[in-house]
Order: structure tokens, then sequence, then C-alpha cells
């Protein structure tokens, strides 16, 4: 874990504007898909969120290959001719920015400064699916005992989903 | 609870399931007492992160989703109260609404209150940018409040409020997060009574409104 700031060494290479102030990586929370990981983030400029590739893969499940962004099940390429909006060579070591696939993909993000958290809300396509396909979206969640159960349990019942809050 | 509780020992051999689940970022801590003085028999589950809220798009609650035997919606978010309580608020009368769901459960797919395909197209929406942006903040927020930061996750619950200002469950857990009156400057009680006994949340559209 890192437990202080760090500079990174040697010269600018294309990020962000010249004169840009130095590229520094701290400790960071990235929340993606539901998923809560500690990563060593760069904020640059514009709050924008450098990783590396390591850190992304940790962190999103998407691994940087030639071909594009890519999970088990899925290959998004980056667009060519402003790749190096997304990529970043420092020290000899390759940075991404993950704020600017989440604008590729359309997805909301919202950032706290002062802790330095992101966190990723869904593509539109994953929580608009269910608006084509009528599907209700599943879930999994505890009882009170702490005993889980998921929506697809009820299947071959009618179910009436309500959602209340106690205070 | 104990009105759903009626309802459900009524049609529960008709297969039909009821699945509650509370909406609460202090999860059982808030939301046991009320499970265990009504120990409903059907099934109740805890939501600390708004996940149905999110899934669904919901802005208020009471919200219920009707989902068939394969799991297909049909019957999408709507007002949901059991009794009437608190009608002199939001002066939505429950029982067409109970009448309603046991018409679906008798008669299933051939029930009149079951929506065609076409009405279900029209009002499920993709969720406006704006309000995707308002649900990260608010998994911001609460991600914030839960890691014990909670003055810092006001802000973030603000700005959800911003962009979303037609989610009741973004003010109102929120609100019971903190002192309202001092961190928001205002209470439900207090935005509740500026609508003037305008309803604060969507009419319902049963068949015999709709005429």
């Amino acid at each position: 874990m890192l437990r202080s700031r760090f500079y990174l060494a040697g010269p600018l290479v294309c990020l962000a504007a010249a004169g840009s102030p130095i590229f520094a990586a701290n400790p960071s929370v990235v929340i993606y898909d539901g998923l809560t990981r500690e990563v060593a983030g760069a904020p640059d400029k514009s709050n924008d969120l450098w990783l590396k590739p390591a850190d992304l893969t940790r962190a999103t499940k998407f691994e940087l290959k030639p071909q594009g962004l890519c999970t088990d099940t899925v290959c998004i390429p980056l667009p060519e001719a402003r790749k190096d909006t997304f990529l970043a060579t420092r020290a000899g070591e390759t940075w991404f920015n993950l704020s600017e696939f989440a604008r590729l993909l359309k997805q909301p993000v919202a950032h706290d400064a002062k802790h330095s958290i992101w966190y990723f809300g869904p593509r539109p396509e994953a929580q608009n699916g269910y608006t084509q396909t009528l599907q209700a979206p599943d879930f999994t969640l505890p009882d009170l005992q702490g005993k889980t159960h998921s929506l697809a349990d009820f299947r071959g019942k009618k179910v009436l989903l309500i959602t209340w809050g106690s205070r | 609870m104990p009105g759903w509780q009626k309802l459900y020992s009524e049609l529960k051999d008709k297969h039909f399931e009821i699945v509650s689940v509370a909406e609460d970022t202090g999860g059982a801590k808030d939301a046991a007492r009320w499970i265990t003085a009504a120990n409903p028999g059907y099934t109740v589950l805890i939501d600390t992160q708004h996940m149905v809220t999110r899934l669904y798009d919901m802005v208020n609650v009471p919200t219920a989703v009707w989902i068939d035997e394969k799991g297909h919606i049909v019957r999408p978010n709507e007002v949901a109260y059991v009794d009437n309580r608190f009608k002199s608020l939001h002066g939505i009368e429950a029982a067409p609404y109970l009448d309603a769901i046991r018409d679906w459960a008798t008669n299933g797919e051939k029930s009149r209150f079951v929506l065609s395909e076409k009405e279900l197209r029209e009002r499920l929406k993709p969720q406006n940018p704006d309000h995707a942006l308002a649900a990260a903040e608010f998994g911001l927020a609460e991600y914030l409040y839960r890691t014990g930061k909670g003055g810092d996750a006001i802000p973030h619950y603000k700005e959800a409020q911003r962009l979303n200002p037609e989610s009741w469950n973004y003010k109102r857990q929120a609100w019971a997060l903190s002192d309202a009156q001092r961190d928001y400057g205002t209470s439900f009680m207090n935005e509740v009574k500026k609508l003037q006994g305008k309803p604060y949340y969507a009419p319902r559209q049963l068949p015999e409104t709709k005429k």
C-alpha cells in the first residue's frame, strides 16, 4: 500500500498540456461495477484518473491489449486518432486514462477530490438493457439473517417486488 | 407490513410471492425493528447500497414492480401503498391497487392490469444522463458515509439531489442520515408541505383511472 505521495521522475511525455504540474500518484479508491479497489491513481489537472495497467485490470477487469481494452467477453477498441488521450508513457511506464475511457463509454463518473475516490456508474447499455428486453433486472441481497436471495430464485411465480425505506 | 402480510396470506397459494426490499444505507440497524415487529412470511431483503433503486430507476418508496413467472416486468414502477395511513400527505387510495394485485394473482397474464408490450415500452424509458450521474453521486456519497466520512458525503448527496430533483429517495436517505435542518436547511416534512397537496409521486395509471 502506498503510504505517502510519490512523484514520478522523468521527462513529461504527452500528459496534459505543457507546463502541467508534476504527475503524482496517490492512493486512490476506484468503485467500478460495484467493486471497490485501492489503486495508485494519478489525477491530472482536470481530475481525470490515470492508472497503471495492473491497477486498471484489478479495478475494472479490463486488460490493456493491442486491440483495445478487453475482458473475457468483450474488446473495446480505442479511437486510433486520439489514442494519446487514453495512453501516456512516463518514466518508461504506461498509464491509462480511465476517466477518458468512461467518457468513451458514456459512463457516469462521480469524484471526491479530498479522499481521492472515483465512482464509475454502469454503462448505459447495462443500465438500460431491461427497457428493451423487458426482463426484470436481477439482484442478490441478504435478508435479516444474512442469507442471500436472488430475484431469479422466484422464477415460476408471480413476484410483487416492493421497495420501502425505514426512515 | 401487516397489510402486505395479510395480502400475502390471501394470495400465496396462487403462485404469488412478495419480495420486499428495504432501501436503507443504515441496513439492518434501521430496518430490523420493522421487520422483526411484522415477522412477515414473505421475503424481506436489505439493500444498503440502494441497488434496486438504481437497477429499476426508482424515485420514491414505496414503489412496486410486477414480475411474471418468466421474470418479465408486466407492470413497472408505481406507487404501492398498502393502506391509507399517509393518505393525507399523498392523496392516494390504497384499495384499488390491492384489488389490482388480487386480480393479477388470480388471472395471471389474462389480468386486465397486465400491460401490453407496447404499453411497457412506452413506460420503461432509458435513464436520463443527468439521472445516471445523480446515481453515481449518490453511490459515492453512500460509500463515504459507510466508510465513516459522513460529513464529506453531504456535497455529493446534494449534487445527486440537484441532478435528479424528482428523486425522493435521494432526499429522504440523505436527510435521514444527518441533521437535515443543519446540513440541508430543510426536512422531509417541510418539503412535502411545500408541494401544498400536489402528489409527490407520479400518479398510478390503473385501467379504471385511464378512461
